[in-house]
């Protein structure tokens, strides 16, 4: 009966019959307000358990095991191959350059966020007049679909009507179309780079914007005005104070955007698709060509799966941040 | 307050002049990155063919009367009003199977003082962070097994997936600032748990229901691999999908239409997440400010 000791201590919110101890012992245990409580509560958070148990956790395992096979797109029958898919991988110069393009396509994209991210809430963090309408309008570019901003993209990049290129060649800093210097943004492997990160950072610097204006907005002033009167001048009492206050949430903030950026196929297979010559390949790029293109769903699998050492990081930290909070 | 001695002190007014000034000249880069490809989609979706591929005039204006043919062309040469209903139809589907289970689940968490409930929840929203390009593999096949391989309905069956863990989440925020007393009073006048659920919790947590099928909608407009990957039929895409990919023929872009269609539905969806915006924020972040 360790179980209605354990019931009774969790001290019912919602049940009015305050169980005496002689009546609950009279009763078997799962007719307790507690026990009915526990029912009525699990039974409630079924569905959804269900729904996501059998689409997100049967799948992810069933991907490990895809991985492991030679699954093929109009094939039905799957051979186990062991980690065959994944020493092809790790033989493939194309998955290097993937895994490449894809670190730095992160850690660079997510550098330029957070600067510009930083920046702009502290413009934003002091009441202005018209500050929900310009905060409206820069959070714009996170709040459109992501396939229709990068369709718009494209067209700035067109290799020959370039409005970007047009301005630049107005300013003078570069020839007419055909010329040396003419960029061709998403054709130069370079280039190609720079310009789907710069996507990236064109749509998530926002989301870094506000996720640290919230933070900011939850430090209590005091606490700044007495690190103001103790002499912490600016950058010490950002580093010192304001930091350590906002950890968790910057914390939150940044593992969320390194999981899309990571996990986001759309910019680049809609801009170059992995394209010119691999220049811009990453790893969910490489796994859908590999995995749904060409239909070795056991080879996918694998390239998809190296995604994960890369995002468990970000879930560990997501993971303890949430946790500590019920202490 | 640290009172600053200046050399030559300005009135209040003057100080918060310039600080204005110094704010908008900070915002101004952020301001034109931000909204420059929306106002260029829009031009681009309004204009004649011939002013679009001009490179020696000013291209931030018409020099062609603005015309609605890229519209028209949308509705009328492509499959464009399918993708719309396809996307409201997917949408419908997907709140409510969302509501149904999200709405439950978050009231058991919040409410109901289950044993482990804290780490079922923290696990529900986990699932939210495996990301569609590790599933989107496992889940071709789940849905080529219930056969929907090529048919919308197997957007219904897969966006749950990441708007139940959101959801739930978001709405177990909501119900633990609905107050006990409320539930209290119904189940002293005679409802049972689930009684006071349905008619007295459900009626003032519509504001939480109402977030939930937003978001619902805007997370599914976001999605772009599943819809590529399961979807391959022109009349059966949803916008994004259609739109990226149907109004490219080989080499040939028909930019005026892409804009156009891809603005159609683009704004009013950045419109109403833009007013959800502040909810979405603290739906994820908000297990970290305490």
């Amino acid at each position: 009966m360790a179980d209605l000791s354990a019931g009774g201590s969790a001290s019912p919110g919602t049940s009015l019959s305050v169980p005496v101890g002689g009546r609950v012992r009279g009763l078997s245990w799962w007719r307790t307000p507690t026990a009915r409580r526990y029912l009525f509560g699990y039974t409630l958070l079924a569905p959804a358990v269900l729904y996501v148990s059998l689409l997100v956790g049967i799948p992810f395992l069933f991907s490990l095991y895809l991985a492991m096979s030679d699954a093929a797109v109009g094939d039905p029958v799957a051979r186990f191959v062991g980690i065959a898919n994944f020493q092809a991988a790790l033989e493939n110069a194309t998955f290097y350059t993937a895994l490449r393009n894809t670190l730095v396509f992160t850690l660079g994209a997510g550098i330029m966020k957070g600067l510009l991210g930083t920046t702009l809430a502290f413009l934003l963090l002091r009441p202005f007049v018209g500050r929900k309408f310009v905060r409206a309008l820069i959070v714009i570019p996170f709040t459109l679909p992501i396939a229709v901003s990068v369709l718009g993209w494209k067209w700035m990049f067109d290799s020959q009507f370039s409005v970007m290129n047009w301005g630049l060649h107005r300013l003078g800093l570069i020839g007419g179309y055909g010329s040396p210097d003419w960029p061709i943004w998403l054709g130069q492997p370079g280039l190609a780079l720079l310009s789907v990160m710069f996507v990236n950072v064109w749509r998530g610097f926002p989301f870094s914007a506000i996720v640290l204006l919230a933070g900011l907005t939850s430090v209590p002033p005091e606490i700044i005005e007495a690190a103001k009167v103790d002499g912490a001048n600016f950058i010490q009492r950002f580093r010192k104070v304001i930091v350590p206050m906002i950890a968790p949430i910057l914390f939150v903030g940044t593992a969320f955007d390194t999981v899309f950026t990571l996990s986001d196929l759309s910019i680049v297979y809609l801009l170059t698709n992995g394209g010119p010559d691999g220049a811009t390949e990453i790893l969910p790029t490489l796994a859908y060509n590999t995995g749904i293109k060409a239909g070795a769903l056991g080879r996918g699998a694998a390239i998809s799966l190296f995604l994960f050492p890369l995002l468990l990081p970000a879930i560990i930290v997501l993971l303890r941040t949430l946790r500590r909070r019920q202490y | 307050m640290a009172v600053v001695a200046h050399p030559a002190p300005r009135s209040p007014r003057a100080r918060e002049i310039r600080r204005h000034a110094l704010i908008y000249a900070g915002l101004f880069p952020f301001l034109v990155i931000a909204v420059f490809p929306v106002f260029w989609m829009a031009i681009t979706a309004l204009k004649q063919d011939p002013d679009l591929y001009r490179m020696d005039v000013v291209p931030f204006w018409f020099h062609l009367p603005p015309t609605w043919r890229n519209f028209d062309f949308l509705f009328h040469n492509t499959f464009y009003k399918d993708w719309i209903i396809n996307t409201m139809a997917i949408s419908f589907w997907v709140s409510a199977i969302t509501l149904l289970t999200a709405v439950p689940a978050g009231y058991a968490l919040a409410r109901l003082r289950l044993p482990f409930a804290e780490n079922l929840g923290i696990g529900i929203f986990l699932t939210y962070l495996v990301p569609a390009i590790i599933l989107f593999i496992p889940l071709a096949r789940v849905v080529s097994t219930l056969d929907l391989q090529d048919s919308w309905w197997s957007l219904v069956v897969v966006y749950p997936t990441f708007t139940i863990p959101f959801c739930t989440w978001l709405l177990m925020g909501f119900f633990k600032t609905v107050p006990f007393e409320i539930e209290e009073a119904a189940m002293v006048d005679g409802c049972g748990q689930l009684g006071a659920l349905c008619r007295v919790v459900l009626p003032v947590s519509w504001p939480g229901l109402i977030t939930a099928v937003i978001f619902s909608f805007t997370l599914s407009m976001q999605d772009f691999l599943y819809a590529l990957a399961f979807v391959s039929i022109s009349e059966q895409k949803p916008v994004p999908l259609g739109v990226a990919t149907e109004l490219i023929r080989g080499d040939v872009f028909f930019w005026g239409s892409l804009m156009a269609g891809a603005l159609l539905v683009g704004v009013p969806v950045a419109i109403i997440y833009n007013l959800f915006l502040d909810k979405f924020i603290t739906g994820i972040t908000g297990a970290a400010i305490k």
